[in-house]
């Protein structure tokens, strides 16, 4: 680590890719095109649980301008997934919810693959659909997979029927401390499903070549899985399957999972052309990897003064007919569920539950933000029961430097303490009420900074410019920005000196994905490694050139300097082609596992907190009594981010978060009924726009973590958390009015005001 | 969606085109609702007949009575001069219509024909007591815009007649109009509910001589609310009075629940805009005498 | 289904274009031209991803028809730098931190350039009510917004 004062660390530099995405010329996924390339379409499901009595493609096959039309007759039959493999590319003889894929076309235009689309005949007998978690878990209800135990599945889960995952958290002895208790408080709460919104649908071009290899352009956050999830599912050697990045237009958890990559790659075999495969609005609404709904119970013992005494709490998510991430989720969200307390009996369960919907998958910060308005709306019901001050309530119950998080991780660099006290003053917090039908929320959390490991190569130019490939994909974070900020300080060069090579599975080393805050934390310190292995030979170098001992050098200005002495990168990284085959390195990370007590958690595939970030929120707002609108004065956001790698970005990740956050907290919702989604499409998916979002002041707190470059954490995800919480607690101070289910629509505040007679 | 373009130049071949294809094909406007239908497969014309080479359809005249031909665009109502004043709600209901980049194409013909019971600007249209021009093939005929509105998505032009203007007379003295929509969100949001409203009070500025509230997204199609206007009319606009005229408009709506909200939030929604609308032409009035 | 020969000024330049009536200006743009600097998203004039001057207006090449540009001319964000040289907005989203994922950004940054063209001291308020019709997923639209306002600031001091 470099001893003076940052010169790239730290700053609001602007990022790298920044041109190319104003002018129009970076090229997304979305953008991508070979010559000759035909359009791939999916054919679907309209039927929430059927069996399929005949699915007829002759019609579709015979129309002008159709090169393939392909079915699961056409795959092989292979059940792929992550922790649990219960998904096939089409569905066989059975479909399990509206928008399940049984069959592509490709065809060469577009209007000729919608009339493809139109001509497949399908005849289906319906089955007793699941349509919610209540039907799913009633007794005698219909199992979604009755093949369920056959799955194959990482042998942690616990599975059951429709229960695709049941994680826990035992600590202490939960009974006992509810009869240590004063009071014990019980409330149920309800979330639902939301989409992660990203500008760019999910898109795919597949193309093979002679040798039977494939290459796949698309806009996965994760090649590398998508490389591994495609082996599977082609049932190919991974390194016959080229996975590259060329630009994504957001994530958020989205583009995780294989989504259209297969039907393009099997089109694309099938026709011997290139295929692109584009999902429409009413595809991503209806057969995305959207965030699961919820219903939580909480049970929790107070004493008097405020001291929490237990917490048993349960959470299912509906994860729609297929497990996608919801075994993870389920155990995530156990973590969520405990909340940065300190409580000493805990008993807390996540179930991941089947329904005929569509597969659920993992929106930023998975389980975080429907835990979390779970247990921070209780904190505030409790503080209200007690004549506490919310705030006080939670410094009373807060973990601190040193405490034990549920599954018994030490913890450190605890930044909480302040980031609630800070997001209180900035709104004033000691004026709650300020006016009739107005109110102020708090809403505290904790999170994980991913692990998972990164690995770059790092080479400098006899230009002296410096090349950073990694394996991780800018997903518009600047995380990479970040990461060569890392670089860029450490070997004493500009970071306009840098240039980012990315997320290509044949040529760059393997990452494991820009996905759970990670990236920059990750590949910042894949880098710092690189630079260690890069000093050894620049050094050594240098020294035979300077007439010194390579000791004696350090990095400083494109140069080594020693004794005085000075000689550029340029020239070491010319001399070094001419003599040494050149200036590379590599660098690996993984972050070292966080110890935790086994004995506490079953079921449980994420049992502890890596590195973890806190984060207080805070709001000020305005309900209109008669029609429920909610105006929001002032939003703050105080986290502890460890070091802030560079502040812009960071309040960008911030401000972009509590958008989404808020979307989720007053208007957003996929609504089912009858097994179908009642609004597919932009016009009734009410994602927030300019004039719904408040400024968002950030506040930026620094508790070094022991693991993360110059002291990160992981960033991106955790603004998504509070919101939810920090929104019904600002509603409820101004309204008197507690409600516990998402999203709280203006609708949903002026019938309960109504309904309660205010 | 496949389909002959055809671009005449007047109205005269306009309408013999219109006539020519009848339920086959379609007038372009904007499109800003025509082109989605079509994409989503609801429309399939074999002849779209675009109406932007047909001199004089996006004029705007209103010297006392106003003509706003029928291409005329959200964005020239939100821009229009005259219409700042007493006729403010033209611009209200205007410019909370889609993004500028829809109010910059989208026009008043086409969000009449459309017959949303949603439209943004028809309610407003309603309490100026508009009526339409359509020519076809038979001449020329002007309806009332009350009578031409049938039902949701219906209106009482035929296949081969084409819209081609609005009218409405002038505000007399004293007069005021005002628009509020309700949505999930700030922008970008089809009405929940819709409310617009027109007053002309007497001298001393408390009495009401002519009361026109239009209700959007409450029933099959944008409604007048008749009995609250009669109850309005002689009557001193007092609190009380508003809300009696609120609760006799929301008597007259048939909302539906539906995904964007339930029919009892509707209701609550007339019942609060009502006399919000009504307060602020009222107030609107009092400016205009100050 | 005959086709349509259209001229079209695109960035300044004119371009004969022979295409079936059904297509938009975004499939065309997109498709025919190359210019994916203009996005595709919703086609249905929600998101604004694909937003372009018209004649100096902003409108969603999506759900219009490219014979309604017949004779017409288009700014797509491709023509918006001249020279070489960053256009202030394009500058003023890169320095603000304004840019995450972009996708929005070219559309965001053609509606700002319309609006600005025509009201040249907005508030912070009208300038969001001026990108309403731009969705943006990850910035949460400050950034956007004080870029915008920079870009006013600095033309109303002449510079």
């Amino acid at each position: 680590m470099a001893t003076s004062e940052p010169r790239v660390v730290g700053k609001s530099l602007p990022r790298m890719d920044g041109a190319g995405k104003v002018t129009g010329t970076a090229v997304y996924a979305a953008d991508f095109a070979l010559p000759g390339m035909l359009v791939g379409k999916v054919f679907r499901s309209t039927e929430p649980h059927a069996r399929i009595v005949r699915l007829d493609t002759a019609r579709a096959r015979a129309l002008p301008g159709v090169r393939a039309v392909m079915t699961a007759a056409d795959v092989p039959d292979v059940r792929y997934g992550g922790a649990l493999k219960d998904e096939t590319v089409f569905a066989r003889g059975r479909v399990r919810y509206v928008g399940q894929p049984v069959a592509a076309v490709a065809a060469t235009t577009r209007e000729a693959a919608e009339a493809a689309l139109a001509a497949i005949e399908v005849v289906y007998a319906p089955l007793p659909a699941v349509l919610d978690l209540d039907a799913a878990l009633a007794p005698g209800a219909p199992l979604i997979h009755e093949e369920w135990a056959s799955y194959t599945a990482i042998p942690i889960l616990h599975r059951d029927g429709n229960v695709c995952n049941r994680a826990r958290i035992v600590v202490g002895d939960v009974e006992r401390g509810f009869e240590e208790a004063d009071r014990i408080f019980e409330h149920r709460f309800r979330t639902g499903m939301v989409h992660q919104g990203y500008t760019e649908p999910r898109a795919a071009v597949a193309a093979w070549d002679s040798s039977g290899q494939v290459t796949v352009w698309s806009n996965t956050q994760l090649p590398f899985e998508v490389q591994n999830t495609l082996a599977e599912i082609l049932q190919m050697a991974p390194s016959k399957i080229r996975v590259v990045v060329p630009g994504i237009g957001g994530g958020f958890g989205g583009k995780l999972r294989v989504g259209v990559e297969h039907f393009a790659a099997f089109l694309a075999r099938a026709t011997g052309r290139p295929v692109k495969v584009i999902t429409t609005s009413e595809e991503e609404l209806t057969a995305a990897y959207p965030r699961q709904g919820t219903v939580v119970e909480l049970k929790t013992g107070v004493t008097k003064d405020g001291r929490i005494t237990a917490k048993a709490g349960r959470i299912w998510f509906d994860t729609g007919a297929f497990a996608g991430s919801g075994p993870g989720v389920a155990s995530v969200a156990t973590l969520v569920l405990a909340g940065p307390y300190k409580i000493p009996n805990l008993h807390l369960e996540g179930f991941a539950v089947y329904t005929n919907k569509t597969n659920c998958g993992s929106f930023r910060a998975p389980s975080g933000p429907q835990a979390n308005f779970a247990v921070e709306s209780q904190i505030d019901i409790i503080a209200d029961a007690l004549g506490l001050d919310p705030l006080e309530l939670r410094l009373k119950n807060i973990v601190r430097e040193g405490d034990e998080g549920p599954t018994g991780q030490v913890l450190n660099a605890v930044g909480l303490e302040e980031c609630l006290r800070k997001a209180a003053a900035a709104i004033a917090w000691n004026d709650r009420r300020p006016a009739r039908w107005r109110g102020k929320g708090l809403a505290c959390g904790w999170w994980t900074t991913t692990g998972g490991s990164s690995g770059v190569y790092v080479k400098i130019n006899p230009d002296g410019t410096v090349a950073l490939n990694t394996g991780a994909a800018e997903i518009g974070t600047a995380a990479l920005t970040g990461a060569a900020q890392v670089l860029a300080e450490e070997l004493g060069v500009d970071l306009a000196d840098i240039n980012v090579v990315s997320a290509d599975t044949f040529s760059t080393p393997f990452d494991f994905g820009a996905q759970g805050s990670r990236t920059a934390f990750a590949v910042g310190n894949a880098c710092r490694a690189a630079v260690d292995d890069l000093k050894r030979r620049v050094f050594a170098l240098a020294a035979a050139q300077l007439g010194v001992e390579p000791e004696a050098c350090r990095l400083a200005d494109k140069h080594v300097l020693a004794d005085g002495k000075r000689i550029s990168l340029a020239d070491l990284a010319r001399l070094s082609q001419q003599t040494g085959g050149g200036l590379i390195a590599q660098g690996t990370f993984i972050a070292p596992p966080t110890a935790y007590d086994s004995k506490r958690v079953d079921g449980h595939v994420y049992p502890a907190f890596h590195s973890p970030s806190f984060h207080a929120h805070a709001v000020d707002l305005s309900i209109d009594p008669e029609t429920g609108d909610v105006t929001i004065h002032k939003y703050v956001v105080a986290q502890d981010v460890g070091f802030a790698m560079n502040p812009t970005y960071i309040e960008g990740q911030i401000e972009g978060g509590v958008a989404q956050g808020l979307g989720q907290a007053l208007s957003e919702e996929i609504v089912y009924e009858n097994g179908r989604v009642l609004n597919p499409n932009l016009t009734d998916y009410k994602m927030p726009t300019t004039l719904d979002m408040p400024r968002v002041e950030t506040i930026l707190v620094q508790h070094p973590s022991l693991v993360g470059p110059y002291g990160a954490k992981g960033v991106g995800e955790p603004p998504n958390i509070e919101p939810p919480a920090a929104v019904a607690n600002a509603v409820a101070s101004a309204t008197a009015l507690r409600l516990t289910s998402l999203p709280i629509t203006a609708e949903h505040i002026a019938l309960a005001l109504r309904d309660a007679g205010t | 969606m496949s389909f002959e373009y055809h671009e005449p130049t007047s109205l005269a071949e306009a309408v013999a085109l219109g006539a020519r294809f009848g339920d086959d094909g379609r007038f372009l406007a904007g499109g800003t609702d025509l082109i989605i239908q079509m994409h989503r497969g609801k429309l399939r014309p074999r002849h779209v007949v675009s109406l932007h080479r047909v001199s004089g359809l996006d004029a705007i005249d209103a010297n006392g009575a106003v003509r706003l031909g029928a291409l005329v665009t959200h964005r020239a109502l939100e821009r229009f001069p005259a219409f700042q004043g007493r006729l403010r709600a033209l611009v209200e209901g205007a410019e909370v219509v889609g993004g500028h980049q829809v109010r910059n194409v989208g026009t008043v013909g086409g969000n009449i024909v459309n017959a949303s019971p949603a439209a943004d600007v028809v309610p407003v249209l309603l309490t100026l007591d508009a009526s339409v021009t359509c020519l076809g093939p038979g001449g020329e005929r002007t309806l009332r815009l009350e009578d031409f509105l049938i039902g949701s998505g219906r209106t009482a032009r035929r296949p081969d007649e084409l819209l081609t203007s609005v009218r409405f007379a002038g505000l007399a003295p004293r007069s005021a109009t005002a628009f509020l929509k309700a949505g999930r969100r700030r922008a970008m949001e089809i009405s929940v509910v819709c409310v617009a409203g027109r007053l002309t009070l007497d001298a001393s500025g408390e009495r009401c001589l002519e009361a026109r509230i239009a209700l959007g997204a409450v029933a099959p199609r944008t409604l007048r609310a008749h009995e609250a206007e009669r109850f309005l009319e002689q009557r001193a606009l007092t609190a009380e009075t508003l809300r009696e005229a609120a609760r006799l408009a929301t008597a007259a709506c048939q909302p539906i629940s539906d995904v964007r909200a339930s029919a009892r939030y509707r209701r609550l929604l007339v019942e609060t805009l009502v006399p919000r609308v009504l307060a602020r032409c009222v107030e609107r009035v009092r400016e205009q005498a100050s | 289904m005959s086709k349509l020969a259209l001229t079209l000024t695109i960035n300044g330049e004119r371009h004969e274009i022979l295409t079936e009536p059904h297509r938009t200006l975004l499939d065309v743009l997109r498709t025919d031209l190359g210019l994916t600097g203009t996005k595709e998203n919703c086609l249905e004039a929600e998101c604004g991803v694909c937003t372009v001057l018209l004649d100096g207006a902003a409108v969603n090449a999506c759900i219009l028809l490219a014979a309604q540009c017949q004779g017409r001319s288009v700014l797509t964000i491709e023509g918006l730098a001249r020279d070489g040289e960053l256009h202030p907005l394009q500058r003023a989203f890169i320095d603000h931190g304004a840019v995450q994922c972009g996708y929005c950004i070219p559309g965001m940054i053609l509606s700002a350039q319309a609006y600005l063209d025509e009201h040249p001291s907005p508030t912070e308020d009208d300038v969001r009510a001026a990108l309403a019709g731009n969705l943006c997923r990850c910035t949460g639209y400050q950034k956007i917004a004080e870029a915008v306002l920079a870009v006013a600031r600095d033309r109303a001091a002449g510079r």
